[in-house]
Parts: C-alpha cells; structure tokens; sequence
C-alpha cells in the first residue's frame, strides 16, 4: 500500500509540469497558432526563473520571472508568426532551438557559480498540507499533500476553461481559432487577440518548465535539460485532451501515470510478483512511447468520426492575412 | 460658386499604415537583405560572447574556418565535415518535396531514425552472406522504402480522412526514437543488434561488407554520399522544372481544386510524393549508417530532421538555395563545435543558440521580402485639409452626395491647391486615394 501512495504521489508531481504546458499550448491552438515551441519556451522560463529567484531568495519573483521570460518568448513567436506572417511550424522549431541553446549557454556561463535548490525557494516548494483531508490515510498523502506547483496548475487549468468557454473573450478567441477571416469582419481585433493569446499561453509554458526545474533541486547538467521531452509530451496532451483544459486535467495523470510506471513498475513486479509480475516483462520504451502512440490514435480516430463541430480549431497553423482573397 | 473636395468617410477610416504584397523584388536586394541579416545575428553573438569575455573575431574565425588553421590533420577534419553535412543535405531535400506541396511532414526524424534502423539490420544479419555491392545497395533502398512506406501511413490517414499531418508526423517522430532506444536497451538472443561482446547494451558496428564505398583524392577521404546527395539537388531541379509529376506538385501545392478541375487525382499524387519524400529522408537515414557512423546510436539523427525543416523553409523548397543553406549551416555547427571545444563556459550548444537568433532575423527578412508596409498619407492631409478650408473649398463626402457627374478629377489634393488659382470654374474635386501604388 505504501508503494502504491508513493507511486500515486509520484504521477502527480511528474505529471504536473506536463498541465501547465498543455494548457498554455490550448490557449495558443485555440486562438489559431500551433507553437512548436513549447519545449524551449519552458527551457527558458525554468532557466530564468530559477536563476532569478534563487537570486532573491523568492519563489514568487521566480515564477514571475519564469513567467515573462516565457512569455517573451511567446511574444518573439507572435511578432513573426501574426505580423512578420513567418510560417508557424519553422517559426516554433526554431524557438525550440534557441530556447535549448539559451538554456545550455546561460547554464554554462554560470558554472560553478551554479546554487542548489535551498533557502526561501526550497521551503516554498515543499509540500503543503490541505488541513483536514491530507489526514486522511493513505488518501490524504497521495492527493492532499503536494507542492504549490500542483495546486496553482489545477487553478490555471479551471481559469482557462473558464476563459475560454465561459467568457466573451474566450469566444472571440475561439471565433479566431475557427475562422480569423469572419471574426475580423465581425469587427473582433484579430491580431491583438492572437497576440494576448499567444503571450500569455507561453507565460504559463514558462512555470511549467520552472515546476520542472525545482523537481530536480535545480541541478544543471551539462548534457541533459530539465524539461527532457515534455514540450513535446505537452504538444500530444493538447491533443489527447480534445484541447480543452479540464480534460487536460485528466489527461496530464494518465501521462504521468505511464511516466512513473517507467520507474516504479520494476518494484511493483518484485513486490507482488503474482498480480504485476507480468509488468517486468514490458520494456521502459514501451510506457515512453505510450503517450505518443495513444496520441496518434486519438488524432486518427478522430478525423475518421468527423464529428459536426471539430475538437481541432479549424484555422490552427494557417496564417491570417486580411487581403489574402 | 463653392468650390468641392471630396474628402469621403473610406479615406478618413483607413489606418495609418497597412501591409500588402509585393511582387518581387531584385535578386540583389534580397541577397543584400540576407547578408545583412546574418551580420545582424552574428553581431548578436559577439555581444553574447563578449559577456563571457570570449573574444567574438577569434571565435567567428574558427567557427567559420571550421578550426581547419593550425590543425595537424586538416584533411580528416573536412572529410568529417562532410559527414555531417550530407545528412542534412539529403535530408531537407527530401522534407522540400513534401513541403511544395503543403503537405507538412514534420516526420523527418522518424523517417531518418526508420531508415537507419532498416539499414543497419539488413548490413548486420546479412552481412556474411551477400556481396558487398548489392548488400549496400539492398541496405539503402530497403532502408529508403520503409521510411516510406512509414511516412505513407500519415499520407493515408491525412487523404482519407483529413487527419492533422503536421500533428501525426509530431507523433510518429517519438514513436520511432523509442522503437530505435527499445532495440538500444534490450539484450536478447533475437537483439542482432546489439554487440554480443559487450555487458552492457550497445549497438554493434555493421561489417566492413556493409560500408558504403569512399574514395580518395589527393588524401582527401570523400564519401560517395556526397556525391549521390548533389546529384538529388540535380534531379530534384529538373523533377520541378521538367517533369510532370514536378508540375502536379506545384498545382497541388498551389490549390487542391485547381488540381482536381485540372483532372488530376489528388490523393495519388500526395501519396506518391510523400513517399518519395520519405524515402529520401530514410535514404539519408540508411547512408549515415553505412558511409559515417558505422552503428546505430539513440542520436544518431543529430537533429538533421529538425533542421531540415528549417533548411528547406528558408531556402524556399529551391533545391540550390537547400545545398547553400544546409551548407552554411553545417558549417555553423560543426565550426562551433570545434571552435567553442577550447572555452569552458562555452559548449557546442551555442551553435543552436545562435542558428535560433539567425533564423529569427532571417524570418524577419522575409517578410520584407515578400511584403511591403503601406503608408496611407490620408490621415497626414488633415493639414492639407485645413489649407483648402482656407481656401475656401468646401469639403464634402462623395459617397455620399453623389454629385460628381460634372467634377473634375484631380489627381490629389496639392493639384487641387494649384488648380484653386488657376481655374474658378472647379464645382467640386475629388482627392483619390493618396497612395495606389499596389494596385
């Protein structure tokens, strides 16, 4: 039982940076623009985030770092993509690129200045108790006892649900999505919500990759970066999650779930060899590949049901040029 | 009698400035625009550079020299080089074919990772029993044609039901890598390969019956792929321009009714050119085990099926412009990796940082290339204006008057002005739109 409160815990908090990447790329695809970018827009917003906030000692100038430096780069993303009209999928490969390539040089160039998660930042990041329900046995320590991560990227998620299929904002953005040319003749400014959309999407890219960071104590490694494939992950989920932010919700645990299950499914094989025996015999590469495989399924199964209204926003990577007839 | 400007609410409204198309622009500008580009990036990095008191002159030169001066083995170092350039060549030219014709097959990791991993299995479980000539040729084209047949799957599902490719091709990417890392991992008996010999898991080296045939000139190691790489520039050149197939993807590429009233069948040539596509990316795949790396490794792409993308882009799908950029950018990789080797705050990634700040100016550049800005000088008259109240004109809206059947057209309103002294008679004039030079 214990292994099984670890491992619940464990696709929490793994599954958690994954959230805050998908619902900032819903945010972006449902405005029209698909941002390949997501991988290093998050490299970024970790790195700066957490080197600015270690700095101050301060996990809130930490995530609002991460956030402006992710959201920057979302801005980069809209100058070309929404007013240069650069096309989308080279322009977000290419955030990719640099995002990996900044993370790398700035890491380098602090060195062995480089500090360990600790001070102001490490207690902030610990877990925090929900009084009452994380009492409850085993329940409490699986679901009610996490780090303020978790909790803040449940909230973004139900506020961007909200926004965008609550409000009137979140309509027009939808309108967009679906078609920039009748939303403009609806008299909606087409490029003042892609930009909004687009920043802020990238900013909540941003604490993602910072969660990322803070789960590895912060320890830069020359070789690997912290957010290790989840851009990419997160890119799938949008997909699997039918782009909407509370099925993302969802979405992110059955994701971390094959993610742990990379580590823990050797313990459970040799603690219950009756019942996940079998388990030993599924190679890691298996559960990697898993949420690249289920995503593949969805978008084919998908397009064959056709339904009326598309889960896809129909206009998504297309460029939106007025006097383009 | 008053005298009349037509000054109607459209012109009021219009904003100050707008974007439209041009229609090309000289071939000496746009290499200019270019050049000036990547000085703008390069100067980004040499102020990166100076934070890190790297002196920005000496690490240009042996980025761009590709650490070749005073080096002891000049020749090994270009023939490396050329290893790591043909890849991407190889592998952009294949993505471009897709590309023209919209279809976005950002596939080209897998396709690689697919043909290597065909390639490499062939040239070990074959390797003692076929002649080194057909096994290499078997290799590569069984190698190409998985890579494929692989890339068809998305050309299938996208033409049969309008499945997302940009976002299926994404996925199959991952697929492939996990499937090479699964084959990386895994010792088993049925596992050829992997090396027998060794504890722990590692790809074998194929047999020297499976290496691709190099030749020397003048002590200079020159891999064969390098010349079957220019020669699909070549083709690739005359298959667009001269052929009819080269055509269908054009008009494809251009509008799929067009094609479809012009008689062609859609889906068939998709599926055709994505294959071919494909292929090619899988044929690089295959030539990188047999002719450089030898063995399979978990990176064996080096990104070349990210980059390709890229390269194909910027060179606007021309099979030239993706041999001079996919050049230029091997060159910025690799120099940098050889030139960043004697800095400790520095490593080979810069090379993505900086090729990241060159693609964004460069991106930039483009749309000057393809756009122009549109000043309307409407919004400016408003003191022009002023000056013909002065005059005594009368400003009405033409739109919505309707009584120009006897006005004078007069070009714009500093005519209006000279006209005023000259001729009374004027009833009313009409100040067209102030800037029409696109139309």
């Amino acid at each position: 039982m214990e292994l099984f409160a670890m491992f619940i815990a464990s696709v929490i908090v793994y599954g958690i940076p994954l959230l805050y990447g998908t619902v900032g790329e819903i945010i972006t695809e449902k405005s029209g623009s698909l941002n390949l970018g997501v991988e290093g827009i998050m490299a970024v917003g970790a790195i700066i985030g957490y080197l600015v906030g270690s700095k101050a000692d301060s996990m809130f100038v930490a995530m609002l770092f991460a956030f402006l430096a992710a959201a920057f780069m979302g801005l980069i993303f809209a100058v070309l993509t929404v007013t240069l009209k650069a096309n989308q999928n080279v322009t977000g490969l290419t955030i990719t690129t640099f995002g990996l390539g900044f993370y790398f040089f700035i890491g380098k160039a602090v060195g062995s200045d480089w500090k360990l998660l600790g001070g102001n930042l490490k207690e902030a990041y610990a877990n925090i108790d929900i009084p009452l329900l994380s009492k409850i046995p085993y329940v409490g320590d699986m679901f009610f006892s996490h780090n303020i991560f978790v909790y803040l990227g449940i909230i973004i998620a139900i506020v961007v649900f909200i926004y965008l299929f609550k409000t009137k904002a979140g309509l027009k953005t939808r309108a967009i999505g679906e078609n920039p040319a009748a939303a403009d003749a609806a008299g909606i400014n087409v490029n003042l919500y892609k930009y909004l959309n687009i920043i802020i999407g990238a900013g909540i890219m941003g604490l993602g990759g910072l969660a990322m960071g803070l789960k590895m104590d912060g320890s830069f490694e020359g070789s690997n970066c912290w957010i290790n494939g989840y851009g990419w992950i997160a890119i799938a989920l949008v997909i699997f999650a039918k782009w909407n932010p509370l099925i993302a919700i969802a979405g992110t645990f059955v994701f971390g779930f094959f993610n742990s299950l990379q580590v823990y499914s050797g313990s459970f094989a040799t603690s219950y060899p009756n019942a996940f025996g079998w388990l030993a015999s599924i190679p890691t590469e298996f559960y990697k590949a898993l949420p690249f495989i289920i995503t593949a399924l969805v978008l084919i199964i998908s397009s064959i049901r056709k339904k009326k209204v598309p889960d896809e926003p129909t206009a998504m990577g297309l460029n939106y040029y007025r006097e383009d007839r | 009698m008053t005298k009349q400007v037509d000054y109607s609410l459209k012109h009021r409204s219009e904003p100050l400035f707008r974007v439209s198309k041009r229609n090309g622009l000289e071939k000496w500008k746009i290499a200019l625009l270019y050049v000036g580009a990547i000085l703008v990036a390069l100067t980004f990095g040499a102020i990166l550079l100076l934070c890190l008191k790297v002196n920005p002159f000496k690490f240009y030169l042996d980025t761009f020299t590709l650490g070749l001066i005073g080096n002891a083995i000049p020749l090994k170092i270009i023939s490396n080089f050329i290893n790591s350039f043909v890849p991407l060549l190889i592998t952009s030219l294949g993505l471009s074919l897709a590309f023209k014709m919209k279809f976005w097959n950002i596939g080209g990791e897998g396709q690689f990772i697919i043909g290597a991993l065909v390639a490499a299995s062939i040239g070990i479980g074959l390797g003692d029993k076929v002649n080194g000539f057909f096994l290499v040729i078997l290799m590569c084209l069984l190698g190409g044609a998985s890579a494929g047949i692989y890339g068809l799957i998305t050309a299938v599902f996208k033409v049969k039901f309008g499945t997302n490719e940009t976002l299926l091709t994404l996925m199959f990417n991952y697929i492939a890598l996990y499937l090479l890392i699964f084959f990386g991992q895994t010792k088993a008996g049925w596992n050829i390969l992997l090396d027998p010999n060794s504890d722990r898991p590692m790809f074998v080296q194929i047999p020297e019956a499976a290496k691709m045939w190099s030749f020397s000139v003048g002590g200079l190691t020159i891999n064969t792929t390098l010349i079957i790489g220019i020669a699909i520039v070549v083709l690739l050149f005359f298959y667009y321009k001269k052929t009819k197939q080269g055509y269908e993807i054009a008009v494809v590429g251009d509008s799929h009714n067009t094609a479809k009233y012009a008689g062609m069948n859609v889906s068939k040539i998709i599926l055709r050119t994505v294959f071919l596509s494909a292929f090619i990316v899988g044929l690089a795949g295959a030539f990188k085990v047999a002719s450089s790396s030898f063995r399979l490794s978990e990176a064996i792409t080096d990104d070349v099926g990210w980059t390709g993308i890229v390269v194909a882009w910027l060179a606007q799908l021309n099979p030239f412009g993706i041999l001079l950029v996919s050049f230029l950018l091997a060159v910025l990789q690799f120099g940098i990796t050889s030139s960043s080797a004697s800095y400790s705050n520095l490593d080979a990634n810069f090379a993505d940082l900086l090729q990241g700040i060159i693609l964004f100016v460069v991106l930039a550049v483009h749309f000057l290339i393809n756009y122009k800005i549109v000043v309307n000088k409407t919004k400016i008259n408003a003191k022009k204006m002023a000056e013909l109240k002065a005059k005594g004109f009368e400003i009405i809206d033409l739109t919505i008057s309707k009584n120009d059947k006897k006005s004078e057209i007069v070009s714009d309103e500093s005519t209006a002005l000279e006209n005023s002294e000259v001729s009374e008679k004027t009833e009313a004039l009409k100040i067209t739109d102030a800037e029409g030079g696109n139309e």
